[in-house]
């Protein structure tokens, strides 16, 4: 697993992730079958790969029973099937499973298996019990084709809401024998997590993995990605949009509306704010000395600097690079705990200029300034309950 | 009640083999040192009759494609019916040597070298059975073989997995075969589901501390199995132990870990402990 920012797919990423790879923002691409079809996946995998980019494809059966076009296209979405059906798979079945597995994986010339997975849940044995079994098939697909196999741990909210249930879960999913950890961590609803405790559990569950000695890849990270290293990740996987910034189920809710978001104005992602910031109804309100703070440019951003119309999309890959640069500075030191504190000083400075931005009576209309504070006290936090995690991985490099 | 078989009747059950001497028997097999046709020094092992056949079967098969230092290794696994006896036996290589009972019921602490030494075999031993998803279950003074070279030999591996818990209070410090004070938390409170090769690990840990410090990390003479079962479970007062206490850090970092409650605290596998092992020899 390449160290550093990766790509998480999600609705219209393909050419942005492509864009992005160009810009040299970007070590991986996880492919997302609910938002590309088989046979385009198969095309921009390699078109990734040649941008010199690793390749994963998540199948996504933590939402099991989702299914749209996209996904039907591909072979395996005939085993999006209940939990107990699955668990009810014949050898034979699960032969074909695993053809369809291998199929896909050796099409888009994957540098690993991701093990589908359903998302843990506290008091589910019988989910425990085929996430081994699903490991296990998508283990031999690994072998078959000559690449490791990485477990799905993505820990559902009757797990993260506790840290007993946590451990529990931990003891269970870190049983396999894995070559690497793709995680994801379920948070209450919500912009982006502003519970100190949940975010320490998270960080703390992201750890436990790292101590393994495997590769951990932080799925939906988002914003979060900024201290993904610090709790001992080899990745960090961002989507542009705001429901890829942490792992939630409502993404996959059914929906019948047309999607869009309406018209909303773009948000300019500010890495000295980390967070959002209105183009331009807010950051006109901002005095040129806190303009020239705020907004911190990439090759995404010039209309921002000549102030001028923006589209949407432009501050989609704006966010992308803005939070990829940011994660690929981090990731440029191996050790966890800098990682660790150089996300600590990174945010409360950010709390420092929210301070600021407040003071001028401006108040940003996201909420962007809410969550930093809190995650400054769960890297601390983290940096001394879990002082012998860091000391063992340190131990193990 | 261990299984017994006598010395004359295996003897003449078996006559292609010398005998040489009887074993500890335990309550799943009687164990006879004997010799082969070739003057080969071999381990015969006679199957209890009421033990779990097809499990034995399945756990035979793995360890037959161990080929590792320190793991013992299997020669042959035979099953005979006669009209009115059945018998599963199997034979190993013969260990010379002794085990570690002795080596760790002096009350004092070996060296550190010689304890990097001794356990990162013991866990490249354990490394190869979780390579091939084995667990032990039952690691303990007793199952590891010392050869007079001082290299260690994991012995009796999954023999041991499906027995009872013997009642500790029939046993005399702890020291006797089948008593459960290498188990770890999951052995106590956990299903099988909650067994895996960490299980080793942390009864590894235990051994180790017993070498490094000088006594059990856990059990005291005179507990019962209930007060065993909440030390294990709950108890770190292991760490408050000068002797513990005054190791190098890395030591006490990672005996800790071994020694973790939960899983997913411990080393995720053998070969990872043994190489910090050889790591922090010198510390």
């Amino acid at each position: 697993m390449q160290r550093g920012f990766w790509h998480q797919f999600g609705d219209r990423s393909q050419r942005l992730a492509e864009e992005q790879l160009a810009h040299g923002n970007g070590v991986g691409v996880i492919i997302s079958p609910r938002d590309l079809t088989y046979e385009r996946a198969v095309e921009y995998a390699e078109s990734y790969r040649g941008a010199g980019a690793e390749i994963l494809i998540d199948q996504q059966f933590y939402v099991l029973r989702f299914t749209n076009s996209r996904l039907a296209s591909y072979p395996i979405s005939d085993y999006r099937i209940s939990v107990s059906d699955l668990n009810r798979l014949s050898d034979h079945d699960a032969s074909r499973l695993a053809a369809s597995l291998e199929l896909i994986n050796q099409r888009i010339r994957a540098n690993a298996v991701l093990a589908p997975a359903l998302t843990y849940e506290a008091g589910r044995p019988d989910i425990d019990r085929l996430n081994a079994r699903l490991f296990q098939i998508s283990q031999e697909v690994g072998n078959v084709l000559g690449i490791p196999t990485y477990a799905t741990v993505v820990l559902g909210q009757s797990t993260t809401s506790s840290q007993a249930n946590l451990d529990s879960a931990l003891s269970r999913a870190t049983s396999l024998n894995a070559d690497g950890w793709y995680y994801a961590f379920e948070f209450p609803p919500e912009r982006v997590p502003s519970d100190a405790d949940a975010v320490y559990r998270c960080c703390k569950a992201g750890l436990t993995l790292a101590c393994t000695g495997k590769p951990v890849l932080h799925g939906y990270a988002g914003p979060m990605a900024l201290f993904s290293m610090g709790f001992g990740a080899t990745g960090s996987a961002v989507g542009h949009s705001q429901n890829l910034w942490r792992f939630a189920r409502e993404r996959w809710a059914p929906s019948n509306d047309q999607g869009g978001g309406g018209n909303a104005p773009p948000r300019f992602f500010s890495t000295t704010l980390w967070g959002t910031i209105i183009y331009p109804d807010e950051t006109a309100l901002l005095s040129p000395a806190l303009q020239s703070e705020v907004l911190t440019h990439s090759p995404f951003s010039d209309s921002v600097n000549s102030n001028l119309n923006w589209p949407r999309w432009e501050a989609n890959k704006h966010l992308i690079y803005a939070i990829g640069r940011a994660i690929t500075d981090i990731s440029g030191n191996p050790d966890p705990r800098t990682c660790a504190q150089q996300a600590i000083d990174r945010l409360s400075s950010a709390t420092n200029l929210h301070g600021r931005v407040a003071a001028t009576g401006l108040n940003l209309g996201d909420g962007t300034n809410v969550y930093q504070d809190a995650w400054v006290r769960a890297l601390s936090r983290l940096m001394t309950d879990a002082s012998n995690d860091y000391d063992y991985l340190y131990l193990l490099a | 009640m261990p299984f017994i078989v006598k010395l004359q009747d295996a003897q003449a059950e078996f006559p292609d083999y010398n005998f040489i001497a009887p074993l500890t028997p335990s309550e799943q097999k009687a164990a006879f040192h004997v010799q082969d046709a070739n003057g080969n020094d071999l381990c015969l092992k006679i199957i209890a009759p009421n033990y779990h056949i097809d499990r034995l079967q399945r756990e035979i098969q793995a360890l037959q494609s161990i080929d590792h230092d320190n793991v013992v290794k299997l020669v042959e696994y035979t099953f005979s019916s006669r009209p009115g006896q059945q018998r599963h036996y199997i034979i190993e290589e013969f260990i010379e040597g002794n085990d570690l009972t002795n080596r760790l019921s002096q009350g004092h602490g070996w060296n550190r070298v010689e304890v990097a030494d001794v356990f990162a075999m013991i866990l490249d031993g354990l490394g190869a059975l979780d390579a091939r998803n084995i667990v032990h279950r039952d690691l303990k003074p007793s199952n590891i073989r010392v050869r007079p070279d001082g290299h260690p030999v994991i012995i009796d591996f999954g023999l041991a997995r499906h027995i009872d818990l013997p009642d500790i209070t029939r046993t005399k410090d702890g020291a006797a075969i089948g008593t459960p004070i290498y188990f770890a938390p999951e052995q106590f409170n956990g299903t099988k589901h909650d067994i895996d090769p960490r299980t080793d690990i942390f009864a590894a840990g235990v051994l180790m501390y017993e070498a490094l410090v000088g006594q059990h990390p856990f059990w005291q003479h005179g507990m019962n199995m209930q007060q065993l079962s909440d030390a294990v479970c709950n108890s770190d007062g292991y760490r408050h132990i000068p002797t513990f206490a005054a190791l190098p850090d890395r030591w006490r970092l990672i005996l800790a870990r071994m020694l973790e409650k939960n899983r997913a605290g411990r080393p995720r596998n053998a070969a990872q402990v043994a190489t910090i092992l050889r790591k922090i020899r010198e510390d």
